[in-house]
């Protein structure tokens, strides 16, 4: 589960520090890798396979981020032409 | 930097004595958690610094001086400080040496993955982390969950990923600017805040995962849970968790079409041609040349 929490920070700073759009959900993904394995060790600790239900269902939720991120990422592409989210900085609520 | 480890190592084996001092095996760890799991959590902690500063040496910079055989003493001192830990948290376990090594590869694979300057050559680390997450899985008795894994990553995202990233490169290839556009890929974004903040929320989250009192490791209780994995996960899945199931599959219908309404080019058509045409022929008749 140690490898789980570091894969996850792994992932947060890659999602905080990158600044291609893409690599930052590529980071997002890291992120749920730790997440699954940790569901899947502490479903080995108590025995029972919730975890691992829990974990398809984390699978299904990675698949829609995916989807759904790649398609605003490949909008803001054709906005913009660049995939820096630096170009973004001046957007206003 | 080998003396930190060193020290570190003769650390835990000091604590290792005073464990099997105190005549308690891994499952007497819950019983008395005082100097062990404190021993335990500052590990972490080193660990946690130690990949710090690695990865914050990694992260590409504007002007990047060579600092590889910096980076990879720091690599190679907090593999060894994490396979201490591991070795002394999985210590009985059968299969840990296969264990360690795959966290190994898949924890690298995750770093250079965030490292790496070419969203390409991400992905590429993207899989190694996946396999060994996925063969991770398997050796923990979850089959179905690591090929689904394997099925549903390394087919389907990341096929989706290596798409995007064709797509959304090709223009620049060819163009002038070549080395102009790929910049902010050579330059990451206030490193030094990101990879504490990302360090210290890993370091707090094995803290606590090390200081709770978890049920000890039953082999054979893994084993049951092992034992027609697939059959048991899917009759779980359709009895228990039907509800859930059900809305899983209308999650992803919404966010296919979400998708779609999203990343669709908005081609701008005229309301009078359209209408002018006879009811039924539009889009049929292609315009006379």
């Amino acid at each position: 589960m140690l490898v789980g929490a570091l894969i996850f920070g792994l992932g947060v700073i890659g999602f905080l520090a990158r600044r291609n759009m893409i690599v930052m959900f590529l980071s997002t993904e890291i992120m749920f890798q730790g997440v699954l394995v940790n569901l899947v060790g502490m479903g080995l600790l108590h025995g029972n396979l919730q975890g691992q239900a829990m974990g398809l269902f984390v699978l299904v939720i990675a698949a829609v981020e995916a989807g759904l991120g790649l398609a605003i990422v490949v909008m803001m592409y054709r906005r913009r032409g660049t995939l820096d989210a630096e170009s973004w900085r001046t957007m206003r609520g | 930097m080998k003396s930190r480890g060193r020290t570190r190592g003769s650390l835990d084996i000091e604590s290792d004595a005073h464990r099997r001092a105190a005549g308690g095996r891994r499952a007497d760890r819950t019983a008395e958690p005082t100097a062990l799991t404190d021993t335990l959590v500052y590990l972490a902690y080193a660990v946690a610094a130690a990949g710090a500063a690695g990865v914050y040496l990694g992260l590409p910079r504007e002007s990047k001086p060579d600092r590889r055989g910096l980076l990879v003493i720091m690599a190679a001192v907090s593999a060894g400080v994490f396979c201490l830990v591991m070795h002394r948290i999985m210590g009985d376990a059968a299969n840990h040496v296969a264990f360690v090594v795959l966290s190994l590869f898949a924890i690298g694979g995750a770093a250079r993955m965030i490292t790496h300057p070419k969203p390409v050559y991400s992905a590429v680390y993207f899989i190694i982390v996946i396999l060994s997450t996925a063969a991770m899985l398997v050796l923990a008795g979850a089959e179905f969950l690591g090929l689904v894994l394997v099925a549903v990553y390394a087919g389907a995202i990341l096929v989706t990923y290596a798409f995007v990233i064709m797509l959304s490169q090709q223009s620049t290839m060819h163009s002038d600017h070549f080395r102009n556009a790929l910049d902010y890929d050579r330059s990451s974004r206030e490193p030094a805040w990101t990879v504490i903040a990302g360090f210290v929320l890993s370091a707090t989250i094995a803290g606590m995962i090390v200081q709770r009192s978890w049920p000890s490791f039953d082999a054979a209780r893994a084993a049951k849970t092992a034992e027609h994995n697939t059959l048991r996960l899917g009759e779980l899945l359709m009895t228990d968790m039907a509800v859930s199931v059900e809305l899983a599959a209308v999650l992803l219908l919404v966010a296919m079409v979400g998708a779609i309404a999203i990343a669709r080019k908005r081609i701008p058509h005229d309301e009078t041609f359209e209408t002018r045409r006879p009811l039924g022929e539009s889009g049929r008749t292609a315009p006379p040349y």
